[in-house]
């Protein structure tokens, strides 16, 4: 029984059936359960605030400059040191969904692809899969495994990028001896643990090569994108936003000697994995041991949520009503953790208990409730994506009511977050893995074998944490490049085999049904977890069109319950351990460290359309910069 | 002398996307060996990437995008690419931007100058657009601009080194 909020029960054969008496209010009456944090309310802050001289308003606009697309709002008590109320708001409108209507699917390969520029190949793939579950068609074996392989690689761009360019700077000397001069003290004589793996004696040393622009890890892991990118092209022809991706397959051309080409990429790989580990246990280690309460930054429940990727060729079949059991031979198992517990690894359990709410968001609510089951018969809540609708509504933002254009995803109405990390967590607690000569699911974590390059194999294990926060987020993304790798090699030497066994075919010919409605939602993952696009195709063309992103998940508002979404949360449980005497020093970094180890990806949020304020940064930057004396030539 | 004409911008952002409109349209046009033509709308980190592997290097970058100079829209300018790099912390800050996503020209040309992959000479050929929100045209407007557009890419693209402002 994995629901504890909806109103859905399971019968002995394990089938959901809804609860008689939820049947007309889908039990949005009852308060579902939720052991965050409560904010302080208005009233509450008001009384702090004429008290106390330290409270203030922080806002961090944008946290990464990401466009704009996110703004944080946080009040936070510089005396206390603790955060009192946080609201996140992505800011700019997507829309994808409302350009989708009336098209024919295959169009959202290429559309939706743009609603990130980082994500570059996932949202392509998730959408051949949402179709081709859809229309009823299937890759053949070897289309399943490049498939694979592409996105395998692309985690391996997106990874490093994170960890060195964009959290990595934030835990460099340059930063740390700013902001905490007596952890950067410490730094100079704390020996670190992994210098045989990567070569650092101190983590001060570590610290120093993770200095922005031109720290050597900082390099390196610009370096590495391009390792992944190549690996990525031999496959995908370009990327991001490949066209070789397809319903029921790729229309890549692949033979030995392209296999070939991606393991001379992968290989680079092995010994970065086992680096890269090394570095992130000795940080990790360090900041709890310098000063304990570090274990708070960022730290929330653990509860999270994703669908798996990285298909089975053997018994994917692209079906809905066989996803069950497809889904649990993937090498990232699906999965939804609840409080530290795995609660299911079924895909029709993971949709079943998805909604999404716009109570706090800039549109309207939707009546209706077109899908009140799924494709098996299992009851889906009138939030469900297939019953969603996008309606927007601007207006002012006003933190008691609507204040942002992500809406509130939920899983059984409990705040879950996306992540990589989400994805490794629910393979190892799974034990669901197929036998296989590189990874190895025990229940409490995962082990993966990385094999010999300069440096010797080794066993790397990530084990689930006592403690989720900041760090062990980025921990564990530095243990998914190994992740990545395990699944790429099983892929790789799977793929060789169908080659070798004369199984070159890599699509499946179909036609878009022009008449009737179908269904089809695509389960796959970005590198920053969590993604589903459900599709209602109606006549051959796209009715409805729902996209999941796991920024959208991470940054969401409040709920109709009044609970925070995940960074929200995540920045509620901040202890402020920055060291400064007059609070106009305050730079904020621990509220920084944690948004960051989320992987923010507000592009994946909104994108298409935005307000005056912020589009005109995004894609008109002031033309300051051009040489205006000599060769100005104005028309 | 090898040159690369490039557009940047987003697509279906109406006269905002008029870097890869441009590209798509002088792409169709013969050129000699030493012009390529390129979209570089797909991120300054992987743009990187390509113009350090270009052999031999690009000696001149004509970039074409939508700026605001504060011109009353539509408007055209064309204008050399100052060298001078800012600090360090807005390097970092453009990096941070590119790298979740974001589009954007002058990033592009920062990021490359910060990992020298920037040609020795940049032009950058920009419009002050009427329309910036979602749409698959350009405006009348800018879209009159269009020959002239290309016009001035072609000739920055072709002369020779010293000729160059005399388009």
């Amino acid at each position: 029984m994995c629901f504890k909020n909806l109103p859905i029960e399971f019968d002995e054969q394990g089938r959901m059936t809804l609860r008689e008496d939820a049947a007309r209010s889908f039990g949005l009456e009852q308060r579902p359960r939720n052991p965050g944090p409560q904010p302080l309310s208005d009233q509450q802050i008001k009384t702090l605030l004429a008290r106390n001289g330290y409270i203030r308003d922080v806002d961090f606009d944008p946290v990464t400059r990401i466009a704009g697309a996110l703004a944080f709002h946080a009040v936070t008590d510089l005396q206390e040191r603790k955060v009192l109320t946080t609201n996140s708001m992505a800011t700019l409108f997507r829309g994808y969904e409302v350009i989708m209507v009336g098209r024919d699917p295959r169009d959202a390969i290429f559309i939706t692809s743009r609603a990130c520029g980082v994500c570059g190949g996932v949202h392509s793939a998730t959408a051949a899969l949402a179709t081709e579950m859809a229309i009823g068609v299937v890759p053949p074996p070897l289309g399943v495994i490049v498939r694979n392989l592409m996105l395998e690689m692309e985690f391996e761009y997106d990874h490093p990028l994170h960890l060195f360019l964009l959290a990595g700077p934030d835990y460099s000397q340059l930063m740390v001896e700013q902001t905490n001069p007596e952890v950067w003290e410490k730094a100079k004589t704390y020996l670190a643990p992994g210098r045989d793996w990567h070569g650092y004696e101190t983590i001060a040393d570590i610290m120093r090569d993770l200095n922005p622009l031109q720290g050597k890890l900082y390099l390196e892991a610009l370096h590495m994108t391009r390792v992944a990118r190549e690996g990525l092209c031999f496959l995908a022809g370009k990327y991001p936003h490949p066209e070789t991706i397809v319903p029921a397959g790729v229309s890549t051309t692949v033979s030995l000697q392209t296999f070939n080409e991606f393991y001379v990429r992968l290989q680079k790989f092995f010994d970065y994995a086992k680096k890269v580990c090394a570095i992130w246990d000795d940080i990790t280690e360090f900041f709890y041991a310098a000063n304990p309460l570090y274990k708070e930054t960022g730290r929330r429940q653990k509860s999270m949520a994703d669908t798996g990727c990285w298909d089975d060729p053997d018994i994917y079949d692209g079906t809905f009503v066989n996803c069950d059991k497809w889904g649990e031979r993937r090498w990232a198992t699906p999965g939804v953790i609840i409080e530290g517990e795995l609660v299911t690894t079924k895909l029709t359990a993971v949709n079943a208990g998805l909604e999404e709410f716009v109570d706090r968001s800039f549109y309207h609510n939707w009546e209706g409730n077109s899908f009140p089951h799924d494709p098996l018969g299992n009851p889906l809540s009138p939030f469900h994506p297939w019953n969603k609708q996008t309606l927007p509504k601007p207006s002012g933002t006003n933190w008691k009511e609507k204040y942002s254009w992500a809406c509130s995803p939920r899983w059984d109405r409990q705040t879950v977050e996306a992540g990589c990390y989400a994805r490794i967590w629910t393979t190892a607690a799974g034990q669901k893995l197929r036998p296989n000569p590189f990874m190895e699911s025990t229940g409490t974590s995962l082990k993966m074998l990385m094999p010999q390059g300069t440096l010797p194999e080794k066993e790397l294990e990530w084990k689930i944490p006592e403690v989720w926060n900041a760090f062990e987020r980025n921990r564990a993304r530095a243990y998914c490049i190994a992740f990545n790798v395990t699944a790429a090699m099983n892929d790789w030497l799977k793929g060789l085999d169908l080659l070798k066994h004369g199984k070159t075919e890599v699509s499946t010919p179909f036609e878009i049904p022009q008449k009737g409605q179908q269904r089809g939602v695509g389960f796959w993952g970005a590198g920053r977890g969590w993604l589903t696009h459900h599709a209602v195709l109606q006549d051959g063309v796209v009715a409805n069109y729902q996209i999941v992103t796991p920024s959208t998940i991470n940054a969401s508002p409040r709920d109709p319950w009044d609970h925070p979404g995940p960074y929200e949360e995540a920045v509620l449980n901040t202890p402020l351990l920055e060291t400064f005497s007059d609070p106009a020093d305050f730079k904020g970094i621990d509220i920084l460290r944690t948004i960051r180890s989320f992987d923010p990806c507000m592009p994946c949020t909104t994108h298409i359309f935005a307000g005056d304020r912020v589009i005109t940064r995004e894609v008109n930057t002031c033309a300051c910069g051009v040489d205006e004396e000599e060769n100005d030539h104005t028309h | 002398m090898r040159s690369l004409i490039a557009g940047v911008g987003y697509i279906n952002l109406s006269d905002s996307s008029i870097g890869p409109i441009a590209a798509a349209e002088l792409k169709k046009e013969p050129w000699p060996a030493n012009v390529s033509v390129e979209d570089l709308s797909y991120g300054p980190i992987g743009v990187v990437h390509t113009l350090q592997d270009a052999s031999p290097r690009y000696d001149r970058l004509v970039l074409i995008t939508a700026a605001d100079f504060g011109a009353k829209p539509p408007a055209l300018r064309w204008s050399r690419w100052s060298s001078l790099l800012p600090d360090p912390t807005e390097v970092q800050r453009r990096i941070e931007e590119a790298i979740t996503g974001v589009i954007d020209w002058k990033n592009l040309l920062v990021i490359l100058q910060q990992f020298e992959a920037i040609p020795s000479e940049v032009f950058v050929i920009a419009i002050q657009p009427v329309k910036t929100d979602f749409g698959m045209e350009l405006t009348p407007g800018v879209s009159a601009l269009l020959p002239e557009i290309l016009r001035v890419a072609r000739e920055l693209a072709m002369k020779e080194a010293a000729a160059v402002v005399s388009v």
